[in-house]
């Protein structure tokens, strides 16, 4: 694809993805109104229902503004970085944000490596000895770790791990990168047993059906290596459906971030939010929500690029036979 | 000019033979099942019954999985948890394949203007982070099972309508439809009589995977606070009221741990099971 | 560089597959073969569906699919193929065996360029280590195969049509100069006239190289006019092996000869098809007889009480039919009786109505990336009550778009289409009384056996809501009529309870006529009916379509590609291409004297015999 008609197609999918992202807004911003009781309520907070904190509390948020008016002056907040501030001791949000996003975004790395290395070597193992035992049970594994949320996992593995052996610790993040990363192993790893399943699953289905397919059978019967026909036959094209569903892994890991972390107390991204829905924190809520669903569109955004980089039928089109 | 494939005959029918995992996985779902229908007639105490002044301990010949931290008998809970962790989830499941099957059947078999309409709001919903949504909607609503419940639903429905579609766009093609269609066939009865006879199946396996997907999510939303009331014995809850005892009685987390694992392990067999089956 | 691998005047044999078993676990697929080919020699193995070729050629070329194993010897010019590890064997694949399969277009690897596929074979020899040398051989190798634009090396698969396709994959194939090319229906994917070239390319690589050729194939002419040698394969058995010439000539056994007969030949218009009566068995079942027995009208008792063996006739004839001697002569007499040209009585010009009407058709899709494709670009034809029409073309000619079109399936973008005189271009504008009349007058048979019937219906609810479809119907879908729709295709009132997955694919196509004649149309649009059926099949539908046509009358417009087919059922064609009408006139002319270019390049594709149809 020509670099200028590649950058086109990105502001394609770029206009589409815009608004969606203004309709997730709109239901961020609306959070504020499906909250049960009166939105200036919800956002009292600690303090003292009087009349001027209730007045000062309309006036800041446009409460009095009809409704897409205050949709759109928050929007402009929102746009010039101002994610309101939390009810607890009056914080600004994006500091609080900010604070935690460290961790969140340590753990989600750590897992995605975790996923998708052992997730696609996995899968392409059971490709190849299908029908096997060790085909089997890597297929059981699959379906215990697609059945078992990051919270239950976390919890085995807290135990197992964490307070029978005691091989790591169980709550806190560490400080340093290799502390950290000792922190969060098992918490990476309960995320990730959750999501490698649907890795381990798809690369798997792929793979044996790309090493049943006619130009296999024909490069093996041309004589060609099997180096040459997994690298250039069988991996590249078995790459296309993982591609397609890194939008569903993506979206497993940010869920399983959230119970992952309140499982093993980390203070991230996600237990910020559960810990802010428990105390009715509408604004931290928005802000966390707004910053996870962008995450999530931009990344099926560049996850539709990618696919439409590595097979050329889309760009060009199928000739009919 | 493509020849397809010249004729083979299917003569025997593929005789039925159920793999041993599944017929355990059936019966670990009846058993769960009977959990939930029998309920206080099999728990061995009240799950409701609070014991101060012992607390939390463990398992002992009195209490086989031990007590929690307000002196409850874990089994029990447990035992009477089978409820809610089955009910919801079929709500969930067979409410969200309902709708979606209506709007599959619709989109792909009309095409045109209602395909359209009903896609793109398909898409939306996709696009969105399902379990993030369903934690911070019913979060911010103001928890509750059945809140719970209909938020998974909605949102299930998105991703069931596109499978169901797909399923319908796959028939449609086909010469018995086409020649149903010849033959002056009014559009209702190639709808429900011919197509959905043949998505039904695989409609079917779906459920089940998605009863599966839903546990574990109303579990998680349990696990956070957020879905059934304070109290309630439920698998989900169990794991966030018993967090704090992890030291002094691990059974308290570990069975319904076990639990929610062994019933979403068991229907996404079975619905694998039956996906391979009807998928050809 | 070498490109003729056999010493000249060497007649030895290249390859001696002995007592070659394959079987799927404990489930025979074949019994014990024994095939021989010798250096540079064409040998074709014939066999239908079910009858073990393919895998017999992958077992040979060592790549037998996964549960399926096989036993015997295979000795390549004194290698024993069979016990060679993996690694030995990849020196022999693609070096000295090499294969080339069925479907163009799944046998390239959609992701990678044409170039490469040849590329690839040759980046392990020292003289090619340079990418300019290599690019400089792709080239060669591409003009071998009759590939001589600049750009095609650098294209991927799916922009190729499928001859072109196919050649790539040819190409690729010989890329290391293999002995021994076996080709599984090669051209059985492609359109007729592409075929032709593919086969023609074949021969002239062959004869260029005196390579060895194993051609695959369930079209017997094909196999004669394309080869040397046959073996004629069945349910897993060789039933007769010898020269091309001799056994065309002469079958030695009844399934050959039935095989022979089965297939319309394009030469004349023959008085009556021959069709063998049943399905393929499979092997698993025949163990103990003659897999042909059930089928055979000349089986007797010791056909039965065990596997014939193949004896041979004469030095370079055998034959499994261990009645031959004593039927050869009856086999000659139907032969001769059968082959010979029959008049077709022209039909009294009765001044009526074209019961189907088209005029100036014209109909346009949206194509990829919003381009309009013309698939129909302007064509008048009519069909009159009581005649048989074809419409003649390859694929993209557009005729399944018209027949489509006249059942309603499809909307023409433009033109008139009149049935019975009611306007019948638009279905959803025309008024309800009229819809029902013309639905009741035209009927559509698909061309996909398989999917034709709703699997989760049973044959008595098709035929039953085809009955109830009949507007104003009078009588509701009683059993009794059911089974009268069952009779009229042949069928006995038994198959009511069946469900389709447990009919054969002729079975199946059969209930879809029943379907069709439920609601008594006068005209039934074939759109290549036959076409999935296996050859021994197609004529029992065929034979149908003309009883049919006798006893009531129908009328018919047959849309295929198979000239042979449109020989023998119809009276009047129209040849299409690219969605217009080149030519049309009555099937005997148009056949045996074809004006337009296209057309002659059409009759020129069909595989001929090696002989003058001499009786």
């Amino acid at each position: 694809m020509t670099g200028s008609s590649l950058v086109l197609f990105v502001m394609r999918r770029l206009a589409l993805a815009i608004p969606l992202l203004l309709m997730i807004s709109f239901g961020v911003f609306a959070l504020i109104h499906i909250a049960p009781g009166d939105p200036v309520h919800s956002l009292l907070g600690t303090r003292a229902p009087d009349p001027s904190t209730l007045a000062a509390i309309r006036a800041r948020y446009h409460l009095d503004d009809p409704l897409l008016l205050q949709y759109g002056k928050w929007l402009s907040q929102v746009m010039r970085g101002d994610l309101g501030v939390s009810i607890q001791g009056n914080r600004a949000v994006t500091g609080t944000i900010a604070d935690r996003l460290g961790v969140t975004i340590f753990l989600t790395l750590m897992s995605t490596v975790l996923v998708l290395g052992p997730g696609i070597l996995l899968g392409a193992i059971a490709a190849f000895r299908c029908g096997t035992r060790l085909d089997r049970v890597v297929v059981a594994l699959g379906v215990f770790g697609a059945s078992s949320p990051a919270f239950v996992t976390g919890i085995f593995l807290l135990y197992v791990f964490g307070v029978l052996l005691n091989w790591f610790p169980i709550y806190g993040p560490g400080r340093g990168f290799l502390d950290r990363a000792w922190h969060l192993a098992l918490p990476a790893l309960a995320l990730a047993i959750s999501v490698m399943a649907i890795v381990v699953k798809i690369t798997r289905a792929a793979m044996i059906e790309e090493l049943a397919r006619d130009y296999v059978t024909f490069a093996r019967a041309r004589g060609l290596s099997w180096r040459r026909i997994l690298l250039a036959y069988v991996l590249r094209n078995s790459l296309i459906p993982l591609v397609t569903a890194a939008g569903l892994i993506v979206v497993g890991i940010v869920a399983g971030a959230v119970y992952v972390e309140v499982t093993f107390s980390l203070p991230g991204l996600g237990a910020l939010t559960v810990d802010a829905i428990q105390k009715r924190d509408i604004p931290t809520i928005q802000g966390t929500t707004l910053l996870f669903s962008a995450f999530v569109v931009l990344v099926n955004l560049a996850v539709d690029v990618i696919y439409t980089m590595i097979d050329p039928r889309i760009r060009f089109g199928r000739v009919g036979s | 000019m493509r020849v397809p494939e010249i004729g083979e005959i299917r003569r025997r029918k593929q005789r039925l033979r159920i793999p041993i995992v599944i017929l355990l996985a059936a019966l670990i779902i009846t058993a769960v099942v009977t959990c939930a229908v029998l309920g206080e007639g099999i728990a061995p105490d009240s799950p409701f019954r609070q014991r101060l002044e012992v607390g939390d301990t463990p398992p002992s010949p009195v209490h086989i999985a031990g007590t929690d931290l307000l002196g409850r008998d874990v089994l029990s809970r447990v035992i009477y948890g089978a409820k809610t962790a089955l009910v919801g989830p079929i709500f969930v499941a067979v409410g969200a394949f309902t709708i979606a099957t209506l709007l599959g059947l619709l989109s792909g078999y009309l095409g045109g203007f209602v395909d359209s309409a009903i896609m793109r709001c398909v898409d939306f919903m996709l696009a969105l982070p399902g379990p993030l949504v369903a934690i911070v909607v019913v979060g911010v609503v103001g928890g509750g099972y059945w809140t719970a419940v209909l938020v998974l639903g909605v949102l299930f429905t998105a991703p069931d309508t596109r499978i169901v579609r797909s399923a319908v766009l796959e028939q449609r093609p086909l010469p018995y439809i086409e020649a149903a269609r010849t033959l002056g066939i009014s559009k209702t009865r190639i709808l429900f009589l011919h197509i959905l006879p043949n998505v039904g199946p695989i409609i079917l396996a779906y459920v089940a995977l998605d009863f599966a997907f839903a546990l574990v999510n109303l579990a998680g939303l349990s696990f956070l606070g957020l879905g059934v009331e304070p109290g309630t014995p439920d698998w989900g809850r169990m794991l966030f009221e018993n967090r704090n005892i992890l030291f002094s009685n691990p059974v308290a987390l570990l069975l319904p741990a076990g639990m929610i694992i062994l019933t979403a392990v068991s229907m996404n067999l079975i619905g694998d099971w039956l996906f391979e089956r009807f998928a050809k | 560089m070498n490109r003729t691998v056999a010493r000249a005047g060497e007649h030895s044999s290249l390859l001696e597959v002995e007592k070659l078993a394959i079987s799927h676990g404990a489930v025979p697929i074949t019994t014990p073969l024994d095939i021989i080919v010798k250096r540079g020699e064409t040998v074709a193995i014939v066999g239908e569906s079910g009858s073990g070729k393919s895998l017999t050629a992958r077992a040979i070329a060592g790549i037998l699919p996964p549960g399926i194993n096989a036993t015997g010897t295979i000795t390549l010019d004194g290698i024993p193929l069979m016990r060679l590890s993996e690694r030995e064997l990849r020196k022999i694949r693609g070096f000295r065996v090499s294969m080339l399969m069925q479907d163009p277009f799944t046998m390239l690897n959609p992701l990678m360029q044409c170039g490469d596929h040849i590329d690839e074979m040759l980046r392990d020899r020292p003289a090619f280590a340079s990418r300019a040398a290599r690019a400089k051989e792709v080239k060669r190798r591409l003009a071998e195969v009759g590939i001589v634009e600049e750009d095609v090396a650098g294209r991927m698969p799916f922009q190729l049509s499928g001859g072109m396709c196919q050649r790539i994959a040819l190409a690729a194939a010989l890329a290391r100069d293999p002995e021994l090319l076996i080709a599984d229906e090669p051209s059985t994917a492609l359109d007729v006239t592409t075929q032709a070239e593919i086969i023609k390319l074949l021969r002239r690589v062959q004869r260029e190289r005196h390579m060895s050729l194993i051609l695959i194939t369930h079209n017997l002419r094909l196999a004669f006019a394309t080869c040397q040698r046959i073996y004629v394969l069945y349910a897993g058995s060789i039933l007769e092996v010898g020269d091309a010439a001799a056994v065309e000539r002469q079958p030695l056994h009844p399934y050959t000869l039935g095989l022979l007969l089965s297939e319309p030949p394009v030469d004349v218009r023959v008085h009556r098809l021959v069709a063998i009566p049943g399905f393929v068995p499979r092997a698993a079942d025949v163990v103990d007889s003659c897999g042909f027995a059930n089928r055979c009208d000349w089986a007797k008792e010791i056909c039965r009480t065990g596997k014939p063996p193949l004896m041979a006739r004469d030095t370079t004839r055998l034959t499994a039919c261990i009645r031959q001697d004593e039927i050869q002569s009856e086999l000659d007499s139907l032969r001769m009786a059968t082959l010979s040209a029959t008049e077709i009585t022209p039909r009294p010009a009765v001044a009526t109505e074209a019961l189907v009407r088209i005029d100036a058709l014209v109909k346009t899709f949206v194509g990829r990336q919003g381009r309009p494709i013309c698939a129909v670009k302007s064509v008048s034809l009519h069909v009159m009550p009581g005649e048989s029409v074809g419409l003649v073309g390859e694929s993209g000619s557009g005729k399944t778009t018209i027949g489509r079109c006249l059942v309603g399936l499809e909307r023409p973008t433009a033109g008139d289409i009149r049935i019975n005189g009611i306007a019948a271009a638009d279905f959803d504008a025309m008024a309800k009384a009229d819809r029902a009349r013309v639905r009741q007058t035209i009927q559509m048979i698909f061309q996909d056996t398989y999917s034709t019937l709703n699997p989760k219906h049973s044959v008595g609810q098709a035929l039953g809501e085809a009955l109830g479809a009949s507007a104003g119907a009078s009588s509701p879908a009683t059993p009794e009529r059911i089974a009268g729709l069952l009779a009229e295709v042949g069928l006995s009132a038994a198959y009511s309870t069946r469900r389709p997955v447990s009919l054969s694919g002729g079975e199946r196509q059969r209930v879809a006529i029943a379907r069709a004649l439920a609601v008594k149309p006068a005209i039934l649009v074939c759109d290549e009916p036959v076409a999935a059926l296996d050859v021994s099949v197609q004529a029992q539908v065929l034979k149908l379509f003309k009883r049919l046509q006798a006893e009531r009358g129908l009328s018919y417009l047959f849309i295929t590609h198979d000239l042979a087919v449109v020989r023998q059922i119809t009276e009047r064609i129209y040849v299409l291409y690219l969605g217009e009408i080149v030519e049309e006139g009555p099937t005997e002319r148009i056949i045996g004297n074809p004006q337009h270019p296209y057309t002659r390049r059409l009759v020129e594709s069909i595989p001929r015999s090696t002989i003058r149809n001499e009786p």
